[in-house]
């Protein structure tokens, strides 16, 4: 953990990121497109998991619900990413050692390895199952993940602000 | 049936307990607004940064001692746009800060009035601080 130091010092140094933490309106603009992408994408994930509990589009088959969202998914995520990245680049140093941010970190990639074992696999024999209302239980049981994952990752990145435990 | 609604109270439940979270950060989760505070002293070192900006300060204690102040200010657009910029900084310079005390850290205080030496005040509060008159109309 202490040999990053240095090299989160100098990300911090460099003249671009310091003219952006300092910039009046380039800092606001990428952290409020951040925001606005992940609304965009969280929200997007959620109608999917909200047909896989049950609770919406219950005679939508799933594969049309998944074909339409999908690129519009994708087209907010990587955006939301890559604004992400951008403000970690700015304030590494604040960044890392932040419990919040950590924590995101963690639920972030829990929600990407249970998005992934149900497209990869859950998903795989979704034929059979596909415009039932009820669908079988791991598919249940992925939406429900999603939707509590998603949840907790965006509460921690809503706590970063707050250095309580610095 | 039972299941969903477990799971609706829980995503709910989770998404409530970001609530005291207000603004970018609440004022009040960090600062103390019955403790207003004036720190005359020298400024060692600003940070024009976002999401907020920080004013460090050497102030002399009664005994003669140096405190170190760590002093939270507004993001550079709000600082702008009240009249202050980056180049009326200057290391070693003296000035007189009025804000608020943190709550975890003594040497934590969130910036309100920043006056200068030859008597230039600006207001370098951030947005969700107590109604104390320092924002200017």
């Amino acid at each position: 953990m202490l040999s990053i130091v240095p090299t989160f010092a100098w990300l911090e140094g460099l003249a671009w990121t310091t003219a952006l933490r300092e910039s009046p309106y380039g800092y606001p603009l990428i952290e409020t497109s951040h925001v606005a992408f992940i609304v965009i994408f969280a929200g997007l994930v959620m109608m999917m998991d909200l047909r896989l509990v049950g609770l919406a589009f219950r005679h939508v088959p799933l594969a049309q619900i998944q074909q339409r969202l999908f690129r519009w998914q994708m087209g907010a995520f990587v955006p939301s990413m890559g604004t992400g990245i951008l403000l970690f680049l700015v304030d590494p140093l604040r960044y890392y050692q932040n419990v919040f941010f950590i924590a995101k970190l963690l639920f972030l990639v829990l929600a990407g390895l249970n998005a992934l074992v149900f497209h990869l696999k859950t998903y795989r024999k979704g034929e059979t199952w596909d415009e039932d209302p009820h669908v079988i239980v791991t598919a249940w049981r992925a939406g429900a993940a999603s939707l509590l994952l998603w949840s907790v990752t965006i509460v921690a990145s809503r706590l970063i602000p707050n250095n309580w435990f610095k | 049936m039972k299941r969903n609604i477990i799971l609706v109270l829980l995503v709910a439940g989770a998404l409530c307990s970001v609530q005291p979270a207000q603004a970018h950060h609440a004022f009040a989760a960090q600062y103390d607004p019955t403790k207003p505070l004036t720190l005359n002293g020298v400024v060692t070192r600003v940070e024009w940064s976002n999401p907020h900006g920080w004013i460090y300060m050497d102030t002399k204690e009664p005994g003669g001692k140096v405190k170190h102040w760590m002093i939270e200010t507004a993001a550079p657009s709000q600082l702008t746009r009240h009249g202050l910029k980056k180049a009326d900084f200057t290391d070693g310079m003296s000035a007189t800060v009025k804000g608020y005390q943190g709550k975890a850290d003594p040497g934590l205080a969130n910036g309100r009035t920043l006056i200068l030496k030859g008597g230039r005040s600006f207001y370098i509060g951030s947005v969700g601080g107590p109604n104390d008159g320092a924002e200017p109309q």
